[in-house]
């Protein structure tokens, strides 16, 4: 009941017209996002951040959380009508999504798609409103082995769920915690790896190495292709509408509604792995355990709803761990985190004894941005695939004036332009020589709490590391993360001996 | 072999790094406490496990010729992602890619000096033309009105102080500040 009247005044504090407009400033700007091939998810929700140093925290983190939850679902309309993944998280739309349009549905695949984001975006939210509390409960009786290990399992889950090499993962994953030490450390104030810089001894922000690496890299990854991407074809635009799809339809999917709302969950709460990850997941999921699984790619419902429910419910779920405990489930969770820091605010478990109120209001802003973008998706959506025919080279040149402003605006040191532009190289290596760039972000991001956290175990256990398994809760997170590592790499190895006796 | 030592060559590079910066964490000057590790400790450890992956591709890659690559749990789904949308292979531009580096950079070093405006006007219009846009009415329109409408919002309405260049540079950005009404 308390919940229910935290929640109550949460939405009246969200209804201020102030809020509202910046909530729906969140809810377009994360779409075109979305929309824009050239602009990731995670790049727009880090473009948007110098413009929150201004505001107050509630509508920065509405604002923000707008654009991460309609990104999760802007994308869907070009994957469907154009074959124009705007974003990873919409590829696996792609196979069943684009299939269906071509059958002549493209209204009735567009229907389901709102059915999944709104669905799995609205379960996603109940259960964190339910969950969080609990949690940040649960996390206060945390001591450091615990976070040190959570924060293990996060960094290995980033290596081990994403494509591609796992050792290129884990070599990314290790220079973001390098990157991470650079500076003045601060236990014993002593100076690593800052060459005597001065930018250098106040150490590398991640907002530099997020807004380089992700932003100016994409861009100039894709400068040497020419800029190279399509607009959609003209004859599709007259035909652009949604229509839902009926109780009965909705009733043969449940059991895959429920399976990926549940996978999204789970995944976005799974600190480094955000929507691209349950959206793929989930597709998977389907491909094993759903009933049509025989059928999937060839544009049928369940291949469209478990990838875009998973990826709208992950964005709940990623958003327990950044609340509850300060540790951001996803790369758009992380630069919200950056905006609590950047207003004062250490999101964790104490939060919510001192900042009820704020708490509440973030999760009414969810509710209230999952079905604002719903309500824009379907009646704005001709207007919104519009945005294809800007041309992308005027895009990208804007997309870099951003991430230089955005990196300034936050020190106002002019030596973080030469930061980022190092970065932004660096990601374009990333990119060519097939090395990730999340685990390298999440590095960064979680290595001063990693260091902190490992360096305070040491002095209060007299440096003795077992207790990492001595300790119950310790104990599980670390043999999951274990797992999370030696599963994949042991998987493929039994299927390489198979194929070879084969 | 010229084709294994490419594909060595980040993991080599990598190496190298990771020896190099073990060597400076030796260095790291701090008053050390009996029996408590020091602030060596925590990268010397994240520079061994480079190392160790580092070593374990560049022998793989090198000695071994092994092309099995252990991959994450997405992979398998990826590459029929790739494999369905039937990923043309694009033409690389790396003339482009450096201009559009070395134009980044030179905007990097003289906005200080020429100011926001007129360092980034010029700055967005050389960008689009490296990367193949012709309109040149567009581009004279958004990098002119695109530099004055974002210096408008970050020092009008965002508060940032962006830079305004030395004589006779910060002539023109003080006079647009001040039409501006930015004080």
């Amino acid at each position: 009941m308390d919940v229910l009247l935290n929640l109550g005044h949460g939405l009246l504090q969200v209804l201020e017209p102030a809020n509202l407009l910046v909530l729906f400033i969140g809810l377009v700007l994360g779409m075109l996002v979305a929309v824009l091939p050239g602009l990731t998810l995670v790049m727009g929700v880090v473009l948007a951040l110098p413009f929150t140093y201004s505001m107050g925290l509630l509508p920065a983190i509405i604002l923000l959380t707008a654009m991460y939850v309609s990104g999760t679902y802007g994308g869907a309309f070009t994957a469907i009508l154009f074959r124009i993944p705007g974003e990873p998280i919409d590829v696996p739309l792609l196979w069943d999504g684009y299939a269906m349009a071509r059958q002549g549905m493209p209204a009735k695949a567009l229907g389901w798609t709102l059915f999944a984001a709104l669905g799995g975006g609205l379960i996603a939210a109940t259960v964190m409103v339910l969950l969080s509390g609990p949690v940040a409960k649960f996390a206060l009786s945390f001591s450091s082995p615990e976070y040190f290990a959570i924060i293990v399992f996060g960094l290995t889950s980033v290596v081990s769920l994403g494509g591609g090499s796992i050792s290129n993962a884990f070599i990314s994953l290790l220079l973001g915690l390098l990157i991470a030490t650079v500076g003045v450390d601060s236990i014993y104030g002593a100076e690593r790896f800052a060459f005597g810089l001065p930018f250098l001894q106040d150490g590398i922000e991640y907002l530099l190495v997020m807004v380089g690496a992700y932003g100016l890299g994409e861009v100039f990854t894709r400068l040497e292709k020419g800029f190279a991407s399509q607009g959609p074809a003209a004859d599709t635009d007259g035909k652009i509408r949604t229509e839902l799809p009926s109780l009965a339809e909705i009733g043969k999917v449940k059991t895959t509604f429920l399976r990926s709302s549940l996978i999204g969950i789970v995944v976005g709460i799974v600190p480094g792995a955000g929507a691209t990850v349950a959206s793929f997941v989930a597709y998977g999921a389907e491909g094993q355990y759903g009933k049509r699984r025989a059928e999937l790619g060839s544009g049928i419902a369940e291949g469209i709803v478990a990838p875009q429910t998973a990826a709208t419910s992950s964005v709940g779920g990623a958003l327990i761990p950044l609340l509850t405990m300060g540790i951001p489930g996803s790369g758009a969770t992380a630069i919200i985190l950056g905006a609590f820091l950047l207003h004062g605010v250490q999101p964790g478990p104490q939060v919510f004894a001192t900042s009820g109120p704020l708490v509440y209001a973030i999760f009414a802003s969810l509710f209230v941005s999952i079905i604002g973008m719903c309500i824009m998706g379907y009646f704005a959506i001709k207007l919104l695939v519009k945005v294809l025919d800007l041309p992308e080279a005027v895009v990208s040149a804007f997309v870099v004036l951003f991430c230089f402003i955005g990196a300034f605006a936050a020190r106002n040191n002019l030596s973080d332009l030469y930061v980022i532009t190092a970065f932004g190289i660096l990601g374009y290596l990333f990119e060519k020589f097939r090395f990730p760039i999340a685990p390298m972000v999440l590095g960064t991001i979680l290595g001063p709490l990693a260091e902190s956290s490992f360096m305070t175990m040491m002095v209060s256990y007299s440096n003795d590391w077992t207790v990492l398994i001595g300790r119950p809760v310790s104990a599980v997170i670390m043999v999951l993360a274990v797992v999370a590592l030696v599963y994949p790499i042991q998987r493929q190895l039994r299927e390489r001996m198979a194929q070879r006796k084969a | 072999m010229l084709n294994r030592l490419w594909r060595a060559a980040p993991y080599i590079v990598l190496q190298l790094a990771a020896m190099y910066f073990y060597q400076l964490a030796g260095s790291i000057d701090y008053p050390a406490t009996p029996g408590r590790i020091g602030p060596d400790f925590w990268p010397k450890a994240i520079l061994v496990l480079l190392g160790l992956v580092c070593v374990y591709e560049i022998i793989k890659n090198v000695l071994v010729g092994e092309s099995f690559t252990a991959a994450g749990l997405l992979e398998k789904l990826m590459k029929e992602s790739a494999a369905g949308q039937g990923e043309e292979k694009l033409p690389a531009y790396p003339l482009r890619l450096a201009g559009g580096i070395g134009l980044t950079i030179l905007y990097v070093a003289t906005i200080d000096k020429i100011g926001f405006f007129l360092a980034t006007s010029a700055y967005l219009a050389l960008f689009m033309v490296i990367g193949r846009y012709r309109q040149w009415g567009v581009i004279a329109a958004a990098s002119l009105l695109g530099s004055l409408l974002l210096m408008f919002i970050f020092m009008k309405l965002v508060y940032v102080s962006l830079p305004l260049g030395v004589e006779p540079f910060s002539a023109v950005s003080v006079g647009l500040l001040s039409i501006m009404g930015v004080r």
